[in-house]
């Protein structure tokens, strides 16, 4: 019977479950281990679709007028936030919302985390609530090999995140829940134009205008003489 | 100590290279070629339950001592910085799993800045060495049961 291999036990498929629907070719399911790749395999078989089952969205609480954005993993970020900004900072307008949900699954989180992380940079005050959880992914696989169609489903589990930014406060209890940045240094605009400072190394010379001022802290942490304070999480990152 | 530097290192290709800055315009280097040198990310603070993920540790080994962490603590912090938040995620997803619903998670998400060095190859040439500053996205998971 089919064993996920390594890679896919390490991969976006933890478990994947088989069931074959309509197979003519019963020792076709051996030959073949579904789910292994999503390109044509050599044997035949390609995707026809795969559709994510609709869960509900994980966060409690969550009205109609909440812009969702997927992310997928092609997309571009200056068109998801762009679109965003767009809707996000529409003040008056009839299409304005207060609040963005990004997902993304599998291979697209890591994506979806820097839209929300470049939007709360854009946009000041963004409250924050981040769920993650298993998607069921269905996929339906079909080989048109000798003549015969053979048709296949496929359950996959894949990890997805969701990220909710809102202008409005949000229930600072919800599990996931990050406040808004105060004005910490992360407003670039006023380091610029002192980039004629020197940092605590003078041989160092800094392309980007506004990293002088954190690389003594790093040399600091390199050198183990940071003292953090035992918290958590550090606020200034 | 020796400053952490990554084994990491390739060289940055011909000249010129022009590097982005946040402006949006480009700064043109020295037609020089570099070493970049990629400087690990700067260290968190680390108690006993804080478990930062890696790519270079076999996925079974980081669950495996996550799930025994979380039951000498009740209560871990998982980390995962850039390709690793998907790896992260998976573990502190699976822990959830395996136990069948009782574990609680609360994600966090964060911006780190990482530091780049170029280093000129050819020593002779009087190239000063360079540094380049990026953001790299990352995840802190607490994994818990609720009291």
């Amino acid at each position: 019977m089919f064993v996920p291999s390594r890679e896919l036990h390490h991969d976006n498929t933890p478990k994947c479950t088989t069931s074959v629907s309509h197979v003519q070719h019963p020792e076709l399911n051996v030959t073949n281990p579904p789910g292994s790749t999503n390109k044509p395999k050599q044997n035949g078989f390609r995707k026809i679709c795969s559709t994510g089952e609709p869960s509900p969205c994980p966060i409690p609480g969550l009205g109609s007028g909440v812009l969702e954005m997927r992310v997928k993993e092609g997309s571009k970020i200056r068109n998801l936030l762009g679109f965003a900004l767009s809707r996000l900072q529409a003040d008056g307008h009839e299409s304005a919302t207060s609040h963005v949900l990004f997902s993304g699954m599998g291979r697209a989180m890591t994506k979806t985390i820097t839209c929300a992380e470049i939007m709360k940079r854009k946009v000041q005050g963004l409250h924050q609530v981040s769920k993650l959880q298993y998607k069921t992914v269905t996929e339906l696989w079909e080989s048109l090999e000798s003549g015969q169609s053979v048709q296949m489903t496929i359950h996959r589990t894949v990890p997805s995140i969701c990220i909710l930014l809102s202008k409005e406060p949000l229930n600072p209890l919800e599990p996931g829940y990050q406040p808004p940045v105060e004005k910490v240094a992360l407003s670039k605009e006023e380091n610029e134009g002192d980039g004629s400072q020197e940092s605590g190394n003078p041989e160092k010379r800094l392309y980007s205008p506004y990293s002088h001022e954190v690389l003594p802290s790093i040399k600091r942490a390199a050198l183990g003489q940071d003292s953090f304070p035992t918290k958590k999480k550090v606020k200034k990152l | 100590m020796a400053e952490p530097c990554s084994p990491v290192s390739a060289t940055v290709p011909h000249n010129p290279i022009s590097i982005p800055t946040p402006e949006g315009s480009t700064l043109e280097m020295d037609p020089m070629e570099y070493t970049l040198r990629k400087r690990l990310p700067r260290k968190l603070p680390k108690r006993r339950n804080d478990v930062y993920i890696n790519m270079k540790t076999d996925f079974k080994a980081q669950l495996a001592r996550c799930q025994k962490l979380l039951d000498a603590h009740r209560e871990i912090c998982i980390h995962g910085l850039g390709l690793a938040i998907n790896r992260a995620i998976n573990i502190a997803l699976q822990l959830q799993t395996s136990s069948q619903g009782a574990l609680q998670l609360s994600a966090n998400t964060s911006t780190v800045e990482l530091i780049d060095d170029l280093d000129p190859e050819d020593p002779d040439e009087a190239g000063e060495p360079l540094t380049r500053t990026r953001n790299n996205s990352a995840i802190h998971i607490k994994v818990f049961y609720p009291s």
